[in-house]
């Protein structure tokens, strides 16, 4: 297996590679970390939707249409980012591609254990630590090939993640972000001095190593570079960061892969704020004027969620 | 080996797990018990729209569940005369009603030879022992 160590590299290099390695056919683990921060959308996420454009266009945030699975991130130099890329007659690769997970996030499970995070796979493709995201992972076929990709959190920006995504108001927002803030972790919370690249770098590289015996180092070579430049041509196109996809009646934002946070309107000037958990109403927030007349929240909590738990308006 | 997985015997299949019901000059098309199965819980779909032109091995739409993201490739070449937009809005059909409520897309067929490559019931039941095989080998 080709390992491509490449440190730091500009946001779109750190999406444009794994790219390239798959439409060219090539097998490979790239190591990387972006040196700015962007907006990473899924293949199927809908950029009106889901993005708050005006505020990533005042803040100079770029969008990056990935061809993986999975929803929005934020991205930045706080994160590292390990990317597999395999041939789909790879006899390694299951058919059920999820099934994969697993292995994949092995390494990066025995990095986070060596500096005391209790991490584990939650299926199908995020990592938890006592109860808690710290790793949120894709994968997608790609040309020929299949990649896999991942990172590990040493910090994470809760509020320009808040910010980034459309939401129906500010309060909305400012519970969105002590949601996200209540349901994930990173280094930082559990390691009490810096956590470098090179130190997780060498950490997944002896992870893989385990999985695929000697990994060859290589630079990026010519093939690569043109592959990735015109990879990000064709992702630049506004056309393509704007692709249409999945739509939710309700405004969905999904926090781990077990909690949800929805946003029901309840009047023209009022929306009440539903955090699900296995599907399960667990905590509700009123916003405007609903917060005056709903006088059920209580007797809800704990229900199953469907759409007229809480009728119409 | 005892399979799990319905497959009708009047069906074609072909290798990507799609089903092709053969109607004359049109085929109507899906997505197999075994290829839903190994796709997981189906969270979205988006399907070539009709009078759009596909080639077979081509891309047909494209599918996520579970965070993986994988193309459709077409079976058969021809002419989409029909996609169904209730499986659009409701993908997860593909998982409780493969055969019925969850096919996909309804094809005028540019080259009726091409049926003659596909799989019949008893083939193609063939080929999905050998690929259990294979995945008991990964374990």
């Amino acid at each position: 297996m080709d390992l491509y160590d490449l440190g730091e590299v500009s946001w779109w290099e750190s999406q444009c590679y794994y790219h390239a390695l798959a439409y060219l056919g090539r097998e490979g683990l790239i190591l990387c970390y972006p040196s700015s921060p962007y907006v990473c959308l899924g293949l199927h996420d809908d950029l009106d939707q889901e993005i708050d454009l005006e505020y990533c266009q005042r803040q100079r945030i770029p969008l990056f249409r990935r061809e993986t699975g999975g929803g929005v991130v934020y991205l930045d130099k706080g994160q590292v980012f390990f990317q597999l890329v395999l041939r789909q007659d790879n006899s390694c690769l299951p058919l059920r591609r999820t099934r994969y997970y697993e292995q994949f996030l092995q390494p990066a499970i025995s990095a986070y254990k060596y500096f005391g995070l209790p991490a584990k796979l939650k299926p199908p493709a995020d990592l938890n630590a006592a109860g808690r995201k710290c790793s949120g992972n894709a994968c997608g076929d790609i040309g020929k090939c299949t990649a896999y990709v991942g990172n590990l959190l040493v910090d994470f920006d809760y509020t320009v993640m808040s910010k980034i995504l459309k939401v129906p108001g500010s309060q909305f927002r400012q519970y969105l972000r002590q949601t996200m803030q209540a349901n994930m972790t990173t280094l930082k919370d559990w390691v009490n001095h810096s956590v470098g690249y090179d130190d997780l770098a060498a950490l997944l590289v002896e992870g893989f190593k385990r999985q695929w015996g000697n990994l060859e180092a290589r630079t990026l070579d010519d093939e690569l570079i043109r592959k990735a430049k015109e990879i990000y041509v064709k992702t630049s196109n506004p056309e393509w960061i704007a692709l249409p996809g999945r739509k939710h009646t309700e405004r969905t934002i999904k926090i781990a892969e077990d909690i949800l946070l929805l946003e029901r309107r309840t009047g023209p000037d009022s929306s009440t704020a539903i955090l699900l958990h296995n599907g399960k109403v667990e905590q509700m927030r009123f916003f405007g004027k609903a917060a005056c007349f709903f006088s059920r929240a209580d007797s809800l909590i704990g229900c199953e969620w469907h759409e007229d738990l809480l009728g119409r308006p | 080996m005892d399979l799990e997985y319905a497959i009708p015997e009047n069906l074609y299949y072909d290798t990507h797990d799609f089903w092709i019901k053969v109607n004359g000059e049109e085929a109507v098309i899906g997505l197999s018990d075994y290829g839903q199965s190994n796709t997981g819980d189906i969270l979205y779909l988006e399907l070539l729209q009709a009078g759009e032109t596909v080639g077979r091995g081509d891309k047909l739409g494209s599918v996520e569940s579970g965070k993986w993201v994988g193309s459709l490739l077409a079976p058969l070449s021809g002419t989409i005369l029909e996609s169904n937009k209730d499986v659009l809005v409701h993908p997860r059909k593909v998982n409780t009603d493969a055969y019925g409520d969850g096919w996909m897309c309804r094809i005028k067929l540019r080259d009726s030879v091409e049926v003659k490559g596909l799989l019949t019931a008893q083939a193609y039941r063939k080929w999905i022992i050998e690929q259990e095989t294979k995945e008991e080998e990964i374990g």
